[in-house]
């Protein structure tokens, strides 16, 4: 089997079904920590407030903007260009409807495809170099999460580099990038793109049932 | 003669043969043949035309059959640019070496009280704009001397992929060189205005042949020379690879060849001062990557470099109060001047 | 209603003498590491397992400690204060345990130790680090979680610890028991107020606090003044009158749910309906929310702050009070009523009906700063410089609204903030809630 016909079979089944069983798998041993029932009255309802910590949770809270222009600016851009480029980006969509879901979409015209990629660069960039700047998180970061930022940032760039779409290596090269992505993910911090959901849900509720506006 | 000295003698250099390459006659030759067809050939390329020639067809150079002034830069990308950019980015280095081994590191003893320098976004941004700064020379001397470094290595059908990936990588990552040039620009200019001991700071050579250690304020002389470089060469390559970026934007194919010179010479240039900046910043002055990467500087470091500027923190108290960790304290005015401490 | 300053000094100077009154808790280390693990894991839901997973180490939550505010180490970042629970999650209760635990390391008594001054010297479980991030997490109830971890352990600071040993052991703290409380209140009969102790039957049952006994004697005498003029059928009571519960601020739950306890089950047994909580921040919570937990059902009354009461009573035209000279005033909600409770409308409502100007801090409501010597900072000895940071950035806030006079409704909080205020000669004033309320009163008092 060349390199070619592994990254471009066997090695997606493996990756694909790592990261869907990884992913449910995680979630599951969350949920099923088990819940701890709170027989105190309520003060307000905890759905509103579950659903208020997941929605409210986008914008900083008042007076915390000023100190945090970097992690917002660097945050926002790089999540929502990643968020672009994956959903909308042409070749991403074109590998959406032939190898995955069997429909596609309209994709990005190019010229936001390229101002999504500056944006998705620039942010994760900027957060990297926070990370390893700031003492803050100079003292609580983890292998991890470099580990996960650096493999962000090569699936990032090999998909770059491809963009000419000229030549088989570099399309593979960023296959191959993606899959291990893929398969990293569930066992990292890259999880954060699902269980924060849980988390600002289970704050929200915890916190509107004592009726304070999470 | 210090280092950048030497470097704007080679700036000037590789102008002059830019230059040179403009003006190519003819050689002599002894008996004259005829060319019958060199009526028709002079016409074709727009040789001694009274008016340029028209034509049916709407576009850019749609009345150009075929395009002179990119064939000169072809003639003058591997005749000359290629072959000088190769000197100076093989010499400088080497001149480097060559300074360290003779003069040494610039030593520090350390006092061990810290002085803030600079702030988280100083830092930030200056990685950024190091980093994007890094991976496009890396890029652009890949396709710069490719052809002669990696093909005899790896072969043509490696390189292939080596250069689309180069062009592909580069194009994308330039618009954010602008970006980050611009912040840094920003957060930087105020303590780069010059000023007289910055040219008395440069004509005694930083201190560095021998003589007393000039006076310098927060930056010396030669750091201002490097940053105002920095500025205008930065500049020049942005706006040019901008319109490199989306030639179809071009109003004519003539700038756009201008626009590949100017990057080019302007990238050659600032990549060959990179390393002047790089080894001093590293290697060069012991107790100086401190200051970007942590934000602090050891305050004998502070006296012996930039004399005028630690006076100017011991009279603030800057120095006595401070503890170790202030270095995230963000600079919110942007002029790199701290505001109060909070305890 | 001016502290006497005095009294004040001669309190803080008795604290100082704590740490000597405390009991060892030698133990033998594996047992520490033991002990500590137990409580994680009881106390590991997926609540906070979806935390313990969700945190991306952004550092934002240090951006909203006041501790890491004011001082900028790095140390303060209130996730960090969580590593060792975070640890042991990973690697024997998490997704993949099996995997974490060949590259994670094990929690050792080292690092309990090490964990002591972050978890109890620099963190008042304010929760402003929980509302500040961005994934979520509720870092200030998984400190609580430390707490109860670390006391298992043993590894109580000891002017802590001396106060829970004694709450403990024989149900006072610092010392104030039933007789005292009778002291106080044969104090206030004998300048003529009516005072129900011990009723075999009563609707609301109010708690009082060492502090108003001892020296915020102006709250007590207020509380018993707006119990009076509202006609409430009140009483307080000798064997469970304190409403500050050492066991929930040194994290030793055992006299955590005897300090609750012994309060609901007097409450229930004169049938009440209403359990009223003194100006104190902690105790607040530790009826309102955690008691019924402990108790294994829910209560059969309500429990309210004081400041709660006195806001629904004056929104609701019950109570009436006298408009006083309109001065602007601005208002600290304490950390574990507002943010941590929920109250925050009510006490504004009693400023406005005291004819105040209240003039919000820049950090106010929910993201309000902490005073920086709650939970039980201000036994412990080695807080000290941390209270102070906690109270030069109040002062800023405070001084940031131009108002002449801060107001809260917490004797904690009300602590710090006047020896900072003697720290630093602050021109500012610091009044208590319940108070302004005992002095505008419209209408009879000493009697109900």
């Amino acid at each position: 089997m060349t390199l070619a016909e592994l990254v471009d079979g066997p090695l997606w089944t493996v990756a694909l079904s790592v990261f869907v069983a990884g992913v449910a798998w995680r979630l599951l041993v969350l949920i099923g920590t088990g819940w701890k029932r709170d027989l105190s009255h309520p003060r307000s309802g905890s759905l509103g407030g579950a659903i208020r910590g997941v929605v409210g949770r986008f914008l900083p809270r008042q007076g915390m903007a000023g100190r945090l222009r970097l992690h917002l600016v660097a945050g926002y851009l790089f999540h929502l260009g990643l968020f672009a480029l994956l959903f909308f980006a042409a070749p991403h969509v074109d590998f959406y409807r032939d190898r995955l879901f069997g429909f596609g979409w309209t994709p990005l015209p190019h010229w936001a495809f390229v101002l999504a990629a500056e944006a998705a660069f620039l942010g994760l960039m900027l957060l990297w170099l926070n990370r390893v700047l700031n003492p803050v998180t100079r003292l609580i970061s983890e292998s991890g999460d470099h580990a996960a930022s650096v493999l962000t940032f090569l699936v990032m760039l090999t998909g770059c580099l491809a963009l000419a779409r000229s030549h088989e290596t570099l399309r593979l090269l960023h296959f191959f990038v993606v899959e291990l992505f893929m398969i990293y993910f569930p066992f990292s911090r890259l999880m954060h793109s699902f269980s924060f959901l849980l988390s600002r849900a289970a704050q929200g509720a915890h916190y509107g049932r004592r009726g304070v506006r999470v | 003669m210090n280092a950048y000295g030497l470097l704007w003698g080679l700036l000037l250099a590789l102008l002059s043969t830019a230059a040179q390459a403009q003006n190519d006659t003819p050689p002599q030759s002894g008996i004259w043949i005829p060319n019958p067809g060199a009526d028709l050939w002079k016409a074709v390329r727009q040789r001694g035309q009274p008016e340029p020639s028209t034509t049916q067809v709407q576009g850019l150079d749609s009345n150009q059959l075929i395009n002179v002034a990119g064939e000169k830069f072809r003639d003058w990308r591997r005749e000359r640019f290629i072959r000088y950019a190769a000197y100076l980015l093989a010499g400088v280095p080497v001149v480097i070496l060559i300074f360290h081994l003779l003069h040494g590191a610039m030593k520090l003893e350390p006092s061990g009280r810290k002085l803030l320098r600079f702030d988280l976004y100083d830092r930030v941004a200056h990685w950024l704009l190091a980093t994007v700064f890094l991976f496009l020379a890396f890029t652009g001397l890949l396709m710069l001397f490719g052809r002669f470094v990696i093909v005899p290595w790896l072969g043509l059908d490696a390189f292939s992929p080596i250069a689309s990936a180069s062009k592909e990588g580069h194009n994308l990552f330039g618009p954010l060189f602008l970006v980050a040039l611009l912040w840094v620009f920003l957060r930087f200019v105020a303590r780069n205005l010059p000023a007289w001991r910055d040219v008395v700071w440069l004509l005694k050579g930083g201190g560095v042949l021998g003589g007393e250690h000039p006076s310098a304020g927060f930056f010396n002389g030669g750091e201002k020379l490097w940053f105002w470089s920095l500025a205008v060469f930065g500049l020049l390559l942005s706006l040019s690879g901008l319109l490199l970026d989306f030639p179809s934007y071009a109003p004519s194919r003539e700038l756009l060849v201008l626009a590949l010179v100017v990057h080019g010479a302007a990238a050659v240039i600032l990549v060959a001062f990179s390393f002047g900046h790089i080894y001093m910043g590293t290697a060069g002055v012991e107790g100086t990557l401190e200051g970007m990467r942590d934000g602090t500087v050891d305050a004998n470091w502070a006296r012996q470099h930039h004399d005028q500027w630690y006076d100017e923190m011991v009279r603030e108290g800057r120095l006595e109060a401070l503890p170790e960790a202030q270095e995230n304290r963000v600079d919110e005015t942007g002029t790199g001047q701290l505001g109060e401490g909070r305890t | 209603m001016p502290v006497d300053m005095n009294l004040f000094r001669g309190f803080v100077e008795q604290i100082r003498q704590l740490p000597a009154m405390a009991q060892p808790t030698d133990m033998p280390d594996p047992d520490r590491v033991r002990a500590a693990k137990a409580v994680f894991a009881d106390k590991l839901d997926a609540r906070l397992a979806s935390h313990l997973d969700a945190c991306v180490h952004c550092g934002v939550c240090a951006e909203a400690c006041h501790y890491y505010v004011q001082s900028g180490d790095p140390r303060y970042t209130p996730i960090h204060k969580l590593e060792p629970l975070m640890r042991y999650w990973r690697r024997e209760k998490g997704p993949f345990a099996w995997l974490q635990r060949l590259i994670t390391r094990d929690i050792s008594e080292q690092d309990l130790e090490d964990w002591q001054p972050l978890v109890y010297d620099s963190c008042t479980e304010c929760g402003r680090c929980s509302f500040a991030c961005p994934q979520g997490v509720d870092i200030a109830s998984m400190v609580g979680v430390m707490r109860q971890a670390l006391a298992k352990a043993g590894l109580i600071p000891a002017g802590l610890r001396a106060v829970e040993q004694e709450q403990g052991s024989r149900g006072t703290v610092f010392g104030v028991g039933g007789e005292q409380l009778m002291e106080a209140v044969e104090a206030l009969r004998a300048r003529g107020y009516e005072v129900p102790v011990d009723k075999e039957q009563a609707e609301v049952l109010v708690l009082s606090s060492t502090l108003d006994i001892l020296l915020f004697t102006d709250a007590l005498e207020s509380t018993v003044k707006v119990m009076n003029h509202l006609g409430v059928d009140w009483s307080i009571h000798t064997c469970a009158f304190e409403g500050a519960n050492f066991g929930m601020l040194s994290g030793y739950e055992e006299v955590q749910e005897a300090a609750s306890e012994r309060i609901i089950r007097e409450a229930i047994g004169c049938g009440a309906r209403v359990v009223i909580i003194p100006e104190c921040g902690h105790a607040y919570p530790a009826m309102r929310w955690d008691a019924a937990n402990e108790h294994g059902e829910p209560l059969p009354f309500d429990v309210m702050a004081i400041s709660e009461f006195l806001g629904r009573e004056v929104m609701a035209g019950r109570l009436k009070l006298k408009s006083g000279q309109r001065r602007p005033v601005t208002y600290h909600d304490p950390c574990k009523i507002g943010r941590h409770g929920g109250v925050f409308d009510e006490p504004r409502a009693v400023l406005d009906a005291l004819g105040l100007e209240v003039r919000e801090m820049p950090a106010h409501h929910e993201m309000n700063y902490c005073c920086g010597g709650g939970a039980g900072l201000f036994v412990i000895d080695s807080a000290k410089k941390n209270r102070e940071l906690g109270f030069d950035l109040k002062r800023e806030q405070v001084e940031a609204t131009g108002a002449s006079s801060l107001v809260t409704a917490c004797g904690s909080c009300r602590l710090n903030f006047l020896a900072g205020a003697d720290r630093v000669h602050w021109d500012r004033g610091i009044e208590s809630l319940v108070e302004l309320v005992g002095e505008a009163i419209d209408g009879p008092v000493r009697a109900g």
